[in-house]
Parts: structure tokens; C-alpha cells; sequence
């Protein structure tokens, strides 16, 4: 029977085991870059599937499980796990399981595994790390291991690629051969005989341990009708079940129950002896030594992500512009050219323009990642981060924002606590990244003197420092903000496992980094790409025929006053820009702007920065006229010689330009962010309440500090 | 009894149970069980949080949850 279902039915083989067991390098030694990440439904848990060939010609997908210890979830990404094994009918449910353990810790990993056989599963298990406990001079009876628990069993070594034939061999096995579902392993209480007898009658399950984890789990279980879990919780009621005791009642045995059988298929010299991990971790994780070591590592991983991103950032700069004049000189003078190079063009290299610092962050953070050094940043920064709602893992984001937010907010993925995984992504484009850089150059002129104070600080300097600091006060102080407000059902944990260090295996490492890079490119880049458009329309047209006016009156200005080419095209496109619908909005939003000491000009800026912050610079250039020149020094020249017509004073006075500065700061001005936070919160209305949050700080700030100084 | 949170860093003690049902299923699912021999190496730097040994493996647990293991 269950062959012809095989035959028919495309299979579905999942990965499982505990965390740090390897997993994912088995993953991609099965897989290579056949494989798909994605999100599961309504969460954003990574879903990593691939391809798998089978002997009979046959394709299997593989779906790597994320790791979990045991199936009373506590976190997102273990509730996962439970909602796929806990439901046969899930389209993600395998019909076979490779369990992968780590044989130097199999005590450790056997518990989930024991769990698992008991749903009745076919699966293999995996000794992995075969490697290292020859180092170690770790013993095993794979064979031995296999009879007793009637699980076949395989030695492999993920990082080597050992006996990866074997395991192909007992995977094909599995699908292939009828499986008997072997005689549990766990052994019931009368208690839970009684009701997980009921509730497999009542629901048809096929199997009583997966009746007893319904009882365990009831709340858990997303899958199930609220009535069902309603009913399900009135039998719990009923029966005088707790299930929380059940659980440990459940553990407890399971271990005793194996250990000693374990104990006998392997053989470990018994040492006390202080390890290699051990006696960096004295130094690593040090009261003093740690801390300032992490500061080391962060301040490389932000100096790449700022410095060695430059070059190649350049390079597509110019690629990309270099592509738009051979699209003029090759097209005539329209609109679909305008709309392919300032458009399209200028879309496309927006997106592009963030591979450079999104691969260097991947590369660094999957780096210390897989050397297993992040669980010790998680553990010294704890306490620190907890205070405001965050993770020990989120500094890492908050450090990398000081770069760019983008690949900050993605590198959140792997804090598994949900609201401390969100407020890190609310928080994080608050750091000042390089993208303000040039608004802060061009504009801190105007609030502050070049001048040198005790001989040694430059006050520009300071001024600029003060920005950075004002952004982090932002940051953690609406962190602290939201930790208040966003309420949540999952308990904090922090049980973490501070693995062995190891060498990073650089397969794992680069398919992290192509995959970072893949889901930015056409996930965000989508997003991207079409407000590009739109904010190309709202330059580029408007109302009626104002804009053909306005080029006209400016021609005329222009030949009138024996303006030369390039002077004329400037003055051409700063009227244009007047006339067009971005000028209609940034006069619209005039009255809204002008507490904070804006005119309509910087309401233009306002609008098309809201591609990206350094747009600024070229709106501005583009409003006075200056358009041809990308030099911040003219720019600034230009815009101190500029006057409030109304006041007869200079528009970039000290009030104003500050009060810009403090928007910069706060303001949430970039599309590719949102984009982003849209990508890893699974929907709109993060990203929307994230623009709302702080474009209202800003707004606020800037008013006050306008109110204050003029 | 004492709670491991109690024992001085550097000292070991083996575990004798969990005050705290969540908590000791979380434990024991990670390896900690009781009759684990269990270390205290060190405080975090800025508190909140220790560093153990367990059974030849390295955990980091929070203060809350060192409270919840009692030694023998």
C-alpha cells in the first residue's frame, strides 16, 4: 500500500536534530545551491528546502528542519517544528527523517530523536562529526546503536563529506522498502494512556505519542480549529492532566531509559581535562578582556562593511552611469529615456548599490557565526540588551546599522524570541548610517563653526559624534519604549549552548552570504524598484502643460542672459522640478513644514529622499539650478547664498539647519529599509508603523528645535 | 540545597533537581539533568547571566533560570 502512495506522491524528507548538530552543513552537502529559502507561513522562520535525486529516478524535496531540542516549543522557530510533525496532513510532513546527531554529544542529542521514532516516522540517524570524535578518540557501535533502538544507523562527517554514500544508501532504503512502524519507545503512564487513547480515537490520529503531544502541546498546535483545541483542553481539564509535569515526566524517563543503553555502544576516555574552547572562552569571554575583544571584532566588522564596500560600490556606480549616457547618446531625447535612465536605471542601481554591504556583513556575521563565537556575544551582552527589550545577538544588528540598515535588519534572523527580533528591527535604521553622512556634511556647516576648541577638537567633529550619539539615545530609547508597549505569550529564555569553537566551514559561509544577497536582490528589490518609479514620475511630471512652460521660461531666462549649455540645462531642470508634481507636493506640504522652519524647496528634498537619504544633496543641487555638479562643498556654497524672500535672511540659518539635522537623524527615509522590514516581518504593518514612528519623532524634534533656536 | 546561582564561581556541584517545571524541561532537553555534575565558571561581564559546565559542554543560563537548579 504505502509503496503505491510513494510512487505517486512527490516526497518529502525533512533534516532534524538539536541545535549546532550540524545540520545545515549537511544540508548543503545534500543539496549544494539547489535550494530555496523562504519563510513558513505567518512567520518568519527560515525555511530552507532543496532537491534531493533519488536511486529510482525519483526527486525528494528536503526541507531542513530548524534545530530544536525537544517538541515543547518555546520559541517561534521550534513551534515550527512541532506544528509540522504534530500533523500528518501538513504538506510539509516527511515520509522520512534523517536525524542528525552529534556523536561526540549523542546523550545530548538522543532525546528529540527518541521523541521523534516514537510518532513513527521512518527515519535514519546520522552520527555526525565522525571527524571529531576520532579526535576526541570517541568510540561507537554505529551498528550496535542501530539494533537496540531499531533505527538504522550511519557515521558521517558533515564538514569532511564522509560516508555521505552510505547515508544516500540508507535514505533510499527508507523510501523504498516497506516501513514497520517499530513498538514505541517511550512507555506510557496509565494517565496518558487514558487520554491520548481518547484523543487519537476522536481525531483518528495515527499513533498515541502523537495523540499525547496534542494533550502536551493543545495551545501550540496552529493547526488545529479553535474548537478542536478547545475540546482538546477540556478533556485536559477532564482527566486532571497537567501537561507541563507530563513533559518533564516524559524527559526524565527517556533519558534514563537510554542513557545506559547508549553508555554501552560508546566508549570516551573520561577526561576532566580543561579544553582548547575552554581556554579561549577564559579569555574570550572574560569579565574585562571579553567585552573589549567584542568591541575589536565589531569595529572591523563596521569598518568593512564602511571601508571595503567603498570600491565596489564605486564600481557600480559607475557602471551605472556610464550605462546611462550610452542610453542617451543612443536614444533620442523622450520620455521612455528618461524613464529608462533616470527611472529604470537609477532603480536598478539603487538596488544594486547594497550588495556590496550586505555580502561583507553576511560574510563576517556567518563567519563568527560558524566559529561559534556569536553565542558568547549573546552571553556577555545579555543582561545589556535585555534592559531594552532586546537580545544579546541584536548588538551585532545595532552595530551594523552605523553602516546601513539593511543588512542589519536581515541579520536579525537568527533571534528566535519574536519581540526582541522586532524591536531590533524597529530600532535599528535610528542609528546614523552612511547614507546621512552627506547631509550631515553638507548641513553642519551651517549649525556650527570649523572651528578648534582646546586646541585639539575640531567642533565640527564633536558636532558629528553628538549626531551618532543622539541616534543611539533614539534607538535605545524607543527600544525601552517598546519593550513596554508590545506584549508577548512566549517566555524569555536564555539557554544557550556555547558550542566548541570550530573552523568555519566556508561552503556554509558563502551559501549564506549568495542566499543574504539573492533575498535582497528580489524580495526587497521589487519594492524598490517600483517607488523608484513612482518618485520618477512625481519628478519628472506635472499638472497639465506647466512643465513645458516652465522649460520655456527658463530657455528664455536664459537666452536673455547669455547663460552657456550647461548653465542653461541646470536652470532647464530647477524649474522643472518647480513645476513637476514632487514641487506641487513639497509646495502642498509647505504649510506642514514651515514650524520647522522648511520652505517648499526642502519639501521637494523631504519627498525624493525618501528614496534614500543622499538624494538630498542631488535634489538640492537639482532646486538651485546647480544640478550638474555633485560637489557637497558647491552645494553648500549655493545654499548659504540662498534667501528667505519674506525675512531678507539667509534660509540656512542656524535654527533651520539644525532643525534639518535632528529630522536627518530620526526621519525614516529610506524605501530600501522599509522594504526590508517588510521582508522580515511577513507583511506591511511593521514597515508602516516603523515610517509612522519615526517620521513623527522627527517631525517633533525638529520642532522643537526650531521653536527653540529662532 | 543551594541554588546553583548560589555556588561560588569555580566550585562544582551536582544537580539534584529543578524548582521550576518549564525551566527543568528546557534543561533537561538541553543535557542538564539532574545527577549532571555542574561547574560555575564565571559571570557575564555586565551580570545577568553565567556561564556553566554541564557534563563536558558549556551552556550560558540566565541568573533567573540559575535560581531554578538546586544542588546536593
Amino acid at each position: 500500500m504505502r509503496n503505491v502512495e510513494l510512487a505517486t506522491k512527490s516526497l518529502t524528507i525533512a533534516l532534524l536534530g538539536n541545535p549546532n548538530c550540524g545540520k545545515s552543513t549537511v544540508f548543503n552537502q545534500l543539496t549544494g545551491l539547489r535550494q530555496k529559502v523562504g519563510n513558513f507561513p505567518g512567520v518568519t522562520v527560515d525555511k530552507k528546502l532543496g532537491k534531493l535525486a533519488l536511486a529510482n529516478g525519483q526527486t525528494a524535496t528536503l526541507i531542513d528542519l530548524p534545530g530544536t531540542y525537544n517538541l515543547y516549543p518555546t520559541s517561534q522557530d521550534e513551534r515550527v517544528v512541532l506544528n509540522i510533525l504534530a500533523n500528518p496532513k501538513d504538506e510539509l510532513y516527511p515520509d522520512a527523517i534523517i536525524y542528525i546527531a552529534d556523536v561526540t554529544q549523542l546523550e545530548k542529542h538522543f532525546l528529540l530523536c527518541s521523541q521523534v521514532r516514537d510518532l513513527g516516522i521512518p527515519m535514519v540517524l546520522a552520527l555526525n562529526m565522525s571527524d571529531a570524535a576520532a579526535a576526541q578518540n570517541i568510540t561507537y557501535d554505529a551498528k550496535a546503536i542501530a539494533k537496540a533502538f531499531d533505527v538504522p544507523t550511519v557515521a558521517i562527517s558533515g564538514r569532511m563529506g564522509d560516508n555521505f554514500e552510505a547515508l544516500n544508501a540508507e535514505i533510499n532504503q527508507l523510501v523504498s522498502k516497506d516501513f514497520t512502524v517499530s513498538k514505541p519507545f517511550y512507555q506510557f503512564s496509565a494517565a496518558e494512556k487514558e487520554i491520548s487513547q481518547k484523543i487519537q480515537d476522536t481525531y483518528q490520529l495515527a499513533n498515541p505519542f502523537q495523540a499525547l503531544l496534542w494533550a502536551q502541546n493543545a495551545n501550540k498546535l496552529t493547526f488545529l480549529t479553535s474548537e478542536t483545541r478547545s475540546e482538546i483542553s477540556g478533556l485536559i481539564k477532564e482527566n486532571n492532566f497537567n501537561p507541563l509535569s507530563n513533559q518533564v515526566r516524559e524527559v526524565m524517563q527517556r533519558f534514563d531509559r537510554f542513557t545506559p543503553m547508549l553508555k554501552k555502544t560508546i566508549q570516551r576516555t573520561d577526561t576532566n581535562q580543561i579544553t582548547l574552547t575552554e581556554k579561549i572562552d577564559d579569555i574570550v569571554t572574560h569579565q574585562v578582556w571579553g567585552p573589549l575583544i567584542f568591541f575589536a571584532f565589531m569595529l572591523i566588522v563596521f569598518q568593512a562593511i564602511y571601508a571595503w564596500s567603498a570600491f565596489p560600490m564605486d564600481m557600480i556606480e559607475a557602471g551605472f552611469a556610464s550605462l546611462t549616457e550610452t542610453v542617451n547618446t543612443l536614444l533620442p531625447d523622450t520620455w521612455y529615456r528618461s524613464l529608462l535612465t533616470d527611472g529604470i536605471i537609477a532603480g536598478l542601481g539603487g538596488i544594486l548599490i547594497f550588495i556590496p554591504q550586505i555580502a561583507i556583513l553576511f560574510l563576517l556575521i556567518s563567519i563568527l557565526e560558524e566559529v561559534g563565537y556569536m553565542a558568547r556575544a549573546v552571553f556577555m551582552f545579555d543582561n545589556v540588551m535585555q534592559r531594552f527589550g532586546m537580545n544579546g545577538r541584536s548588538i551585532v544588528a545595532l552595530v551594523s546599522s552605523g553602516a546601513c540598515a539593511i543588512p542589519a535588519v536581515m541579520s536579525t534572523r537568527t533571534i528566535s524570541n519574536w519581540k526582541e527580533r522586532l524591536i531590533t528591527i524597529l530600532v535599528a535604521p535610528f542609528i546614523s548610517c552612511s547614507a546621512r553622512i552627506p547631509v550631515y556634511t553638507v548641513l553642519i556647516g551651517f549649525v556650527v563653526p570649523s572651528a578648534t576648541i582646546w586646541g585639539i577638537f575640531n567642533q565640527q567633529g564633536l558636532a558629528f559624534m553628538g549626531l551618532y550619539i543622539v541616534s543611539i539615545i533614539a534607538a535605545l530609547g524607543s527600544a525601552w519604549v517598546f519593550k513596554k508597549i508590545l506584549q508577548t505569550e512566549e517566555r524569555s529564555f536564555l539557554m544557550l549552548e556555547l558550542p566548541e569553537y570550530r573552523m568555519p566551514v566556508f561552503k556554509n559561509v558563502l551559501l549564506n552570504v549568495y542566499e543574504k544577497v539573492k533575498a535582497f536582490v528580489w524580495e526587497a528589490g521589487k519594492v524598490i524598484f517600483v517607488i523608484s518609479i513612482v518618485l520618477w514620475l512625481l519628478a519628472s511630471y506635472g499638472p497639465s502643460n506647466k512643465m513645458e512652460l516652465a522649460e520655456q521660461e527658463a530657455i528664455s531666462f536664459a537666452t536673455q542672459n547669455n547663460l552657456d549649455a550647461d548653465a542653461t540645462a541646470d536652470l532647464v531642470a530647477g524649474k522643472q522640478i518647480e513645476a513637476s508634481y514632487a514641487g506641487h507636493l513639497g509646495k502642498f506640504i509647505e504649510p506642514a513644514i514651515q514650524p520647522l522652519g522648511y520652505d517648499w524647496k526642502i519639501g521637494i528634498a523631504l519627498i525624493t529622499s525618501f528614496a534614500a537619504r543622499e538624494v538630498f544633496i542631488g535634489t538640492m543641487a537639482t532646486i538651485y539650478s546647480i544640478g550638474s555638479t555633485d560637489d557637497e562643498g558647491t552645494i553648500r556654497d549655493r545654499m548659504a547664498k540662498e534667501v528667505n524672500p519674506t525675512t531678507g535672511k539667509p534660509t540656512y540659518n542656524f535654527a533651520t539647519s539644525l532643525s534639518l539635522l535632528v529630522f536627518y537623524i530620526f526621519a525614516m527615509m529610506c524605501m530600501s529599509t522599509l522594504a526590508v522590514v517588510k521582508r522580515e516581518t511577513g507583511g506591511w504593518k511593521w514597515p508602516i508603523i516603523q515610517f509612522f514612528f519615526m517620521t513623527a519623532l522627527a517631525y517633533l524634534g525638529a520642532f522643537l528645535v526650531y521653536q527653540v533656536f529662532s | 540545597m543551594i541554588e546553583l546561582l548560589a555556588l561560588e564561581p569555580g566550585k562544582s556541584a551536582i544537580i539534584q533537581s529543578f524548582s521550576d517545571e518549564e525551566t527543568a524541561c528546557k534543561m533537561m532537553s538541553m543535557g542538564i539533568l539532574p545527577g549532571s555534575t555542574v561547574t560555575f565558571i564565571r559571570k557575564a561581564p555586565f551580570g545577568g547571566a553565567i556561564y556553566i559546565k554541564a557534563d563536558n559542554q558549556q551552556f550560558a543560563i540566565r541568573n533567573k533560570e540559575a535560581a531554578c537548579v538546586m544542588l546536593s
